[in-house]
C-alpha cells in the first residue's frame, strides 16, 4: 500500500480517527504523517484558549513583551467555573473582557493577578483610597502585618525583648481588630 | 435648573477662565469610577437594578445639596427623556460622555451648576463621578471629585475588595478607578514632526493619548488627552504626581518647539496662522476638520503675539459653537453636512469679526498678557 497522501512512498502507519461518530482509516508514510500530525496539533493550538487569552490582552492594548504564557491545563479548568451572583464564565470574561457584577472578582479571584498584571504593569493589589466605613479595620489589618514582618527582623536579629514588646503589640491590636469587626457586623 | 441653562451657556465655566499652563493645557480632568454591591454592572443588569441604583445614587446628591454646606447645586437629567441633539450638545461640552449619549433605556446625569462636576449614572459603571478644571489643576480636580467620593460612600455600600481595591465594570479601572486626563493643545509640537514619537513613549510611562473626546477618537485640531493608563497599585497620590510630571515635561517640549518656531520660521510660522486667520475670516465653507485646524492655529498665533485683537474667550466660544451638535442647536434645526459647512462658515465669520471690530477701539489695553512666549 502506498501513502495517501504523497502517492510515493509506501504506508507504514495506519491513523484511525473518530469524527462525529464515524470512523476513518488512512494510511501514510512517516514523513507525511510526521507532516500532518504537527498540522492537527497546529489546529488544536488554534482552538485552545491560549489563543484566546493573547487575542484578549491585544485587545486590552498590552505591549506583547508582558504576556507571559499562561499554562494550558490551568486554563482549561479555570474555564469551568461561574460567578454565582450574575453566572458569568471566565472563558467569557475573557471574550468580552468586562466583568457583570462586583461578585466576579471574587469567583475568579485566583486567575485575575495575571490578568490585572497585565493591564496595570505588574501590580495586582491596591494601595490607594479605602472607602470610609472600610478603612479603619483595613488599616489594622496593614499594621499588624507591618509589625509581624518588624518582628521576624527583630527575632532574626536576636533583640527578643522588642520582639515580645511587639508581639504584645500585635495581640492588641488583633483584639481590637475582632471587636472592630463585631461592631461592624452589628449596623 | 433646567436643561436650557446647560445647553445655551457656550463657554461652559473651565473655558471661560483660564487656569495653569493656559496656553497649552486647556482643561484637566479627573473620573472617579464607582460600584454599588449587591447589583450586577449596567452591561448586565435589569431595568429594575437600573432604577433603583439611579435614586439612590441622586437622592444622596440632591439631599446633600439641601443641607447648607454644601454648595453644587445639581440638576438631574434622565437620558431616556432627552432629544438626541441635547445630548449632542452635552457630549461637546464634555458635560457627558459619548457612552452615556449612546444609552437608549437608562442612564442619567446630575450636573453642578457651574458644570465643573458631573455625576455619571448607569455608565459603564453604577457611578462616574466627573470633575473639570481649565488649565492644569490636578489637585484641585481630584479634591473636588474627592468630596462627591465621600459624599457618596458615606450613604451607599460600595462594590470594593482589600485586594483589588474598587471593583469596577472594566479590569483596566480596578484599583483607583481613577482616570486623571490632562487636554493639551500641542500645535508646535504637531508642525515639527514630533508628536509621533511623544505618543509612542507615553504607554512605557504607563500614560496613553487620546482625541478630545476620549477613548476612540482621534485628534482634531491639535489637541491631545493625557491620561493614565495604570490605576492599580499606584496610589491616587502617585498617579497624579506622575501625570503632572510626564504634562510639565510635554509643556516644556511643546514651549521649546514654540520658540523653535519663531526663531527659524518666523514669516513662514506668522504667514500660515495669520492664512488661518483669514479663512476663518472670510472663507464661505468650512468642514469641521479645517475650522479646527484654523482655530488651532488662530490659538497658537494669539500665544505668540502673531495674532491679536482676538479675546480666547472668544475663541474657545468658537471651538464649542463649530461642532456639529452645537451649530444645529443653534440653527434651531437639523442641518446636513454641506449645510452645517456653510453654517458654520458664517457662524465663526459673524463672531470673530465682531469681536475683532470691538476690540480695535481699545487694543491699546489689552496685549501684554497675550506674550507669553
Amino acid at each position: 500500500m502506498i501513502c495517501e497522501n504523497c502517492k510515493q512512498r509506501p504506508a507504514t502507519i495506519t491513523v484511525t480517527q473518530m469524527k462525529n461518530g464515524k470512523k476513518t482509516t488512512r494510511h501514510f508514510c512517516e514523513v507525511c504523517n510526521k507532516q500532518l500530525d504537527s498540522f492537527h496539533l497546529n489546529l488544536d493550538f488554534n482552538a485552545d484558549p491560549i489563543s484566546m487569552h493573547k487575542l484578549f490582552s491585544n485587545w486590552f492594548g498590552t505591549p506583547s513583551w508582558s504576556v507571559s504564557a499562561p499554562n494550558v491545563n490551568e486554563q482549561k479548568t479555570q474555564e469551568q467555573e461561574n460567578c454565582p451572583e450574575c453566572g458569568m464564565t471566565y472563558h467569557q470574561f475573557l471574550n468580552e473582557g468586562k466583568f457583570n457584577c462586583p461578585g466576579c472578582y471574587e469567583t475568579f479571584k485566583e486567575q485575575l493577578p495575571q490578568v490585572l498584571k497585565r493591564l496595570h504593569n505588574g501590580a495586582v493589589e491596591h494601595v490607594g483610597k479605602v472607602p470610609g466605613s472600610i478603612n479603619e479595620l483595613y488599616q489594622l489589618k496593614r499594621q499588624i502585618e507591618a509589625i509581624r514582618l518588624d518582628m521576624k527582623v527583630a527575632i532574626e536579629e536576636e533583640r527578643f525583648e522588642d520582639a515580645a514588646a511587639m508581639r504584645d503589640n500585635v495581640r492588641s491590636l488583633e483584639k481590637k481588630l475582632q471587636v472592630g469587626g463585631e461592631s461592624q457586623d452589628e449596623h | 435648573m433646567n436643561i436650557e441653562h446647560f445647553l445655551h451657556n457656550p463657554t461652559t465655566n473651565w473655558m471661560q477662565e483660564e487656569g495653569q499652563y493656559g496656553d497649552i493645557v486647556m482643561s484637566t480632568r479627573i473620573r472617579l469610577a464607582r460600584n454599588l454591591t449587591d447589583f450586577r454592572f449596567p452591561r448586565a443588569f435589569s431595568d429594575e437594578e437600573a432604577m433603583q441604583i439611579d435614586k439612590a445614587v441622586s437622592n444622596v446628591l440632591i439631599d446633600a445639596d439641601d443641607e447648607e454646606e454644601q454648595h453644587f447645586q445639581f440638576s438631574y437629567f434622565s437620558l431616556h427623556d432627552m432629544p438626541a441633539l441635547q445630548r449632542k450638545v452635552l457630549v461637546e461640552k464634555h458635560l457627558i460622555s459619548p457612552q452615556l449619549a449612546d444609552k437608549e433605556r437608562v442612564g442619567s446625569v446630575l450636573l453642578s451648576k457651574d458644570e465643573s462636576i458631573s455625576v455619571m449614572i448607569n455608565e459603564e459603571d453604577h457611578i462616574r463621578i466627573q470633575c473639570l478644571q481649565p488649565g492644569l489643576q490636578l489637585e484641585k480636580a481630584y479634591e473636588s471629585a474627592d468630596q462627591i467620593d465621600r459624599l457618596l460612600e458615606h450613604h451607599l455600600p460600595y462594590a470594593f475588595d482589600d485586594t483589588f481595591g474598587y471593583l469596577t465594570s472594566c479590569p483596566t479601572n480596578t484599583g483607583t478607578g481613577l482616570r486623571a486626563s490632562i487636554m493639551m493643545h500641542l500645535p508646535a509640537l504637531t508642525m515639527t514632526n514630533q508628536i509621533g514619537s511623544l505618543i509612542s513613549t507615553m504607554p512605557r510611562l504607563g500614560m496613553v493619548v487620546r482625541g478630545m473626546y476620549g477613548e476612540g477618537t482621534e485628534s482634531v485640531g491639535n489637541y491631545y488627552q493625557i491620561s493614565n493608563q495604570i490605576t492599580l497599585g499606584k496610589s491616587e497620590k502617585d498617579i497624579l504626581l506622575d501625570l503632572q510630571s510626564v504634562t510639565e515635561q510635554i509643556i516644556q517640549k511643546e514651549t521649546e518647539a514654540r520658540t523653535a518656531l519663531i526663531e527659524h520660521a518666523s514669516i513662514a510660522l506668522a504667514d500660515r496662522l495669520n492664512r488661518s486667520l483669514g479663512t476663518l475670516l472670510y472663507a464661505r465653507i468650512l468642514t469641521s476638520e479645517e475650522a479646527a485646524n484654523c482655530l488651532s492655529n488662530v490659538r497658537l498665533g494669539i500665544y505668540l503675539g502673531i495674532i491679536q485683537n482676538i479675546p480666547i474667550a472668544v475663541l474657545n466660544e468658537c471651538m464649542l459653537y463649530m461642532q456639529p451638535g452645537f451649530l444645529q442647536q443653534h440653527a434651531g434645526t437639523t442641518l446636513q453636512p454641506n449645510e452645517r459647512d456653510v453654517y458654520r462658515a458664517s457662524l465663526l465669520r459673524e463672531r470673530l469679526q465682531c469681536n475683532r471690530e470691538l476690540k480695535k477701539g481699545h487694543s491699546d489695553e489689552e496685549g501684554e498678557d497675550s506674550y507669553d512666549v
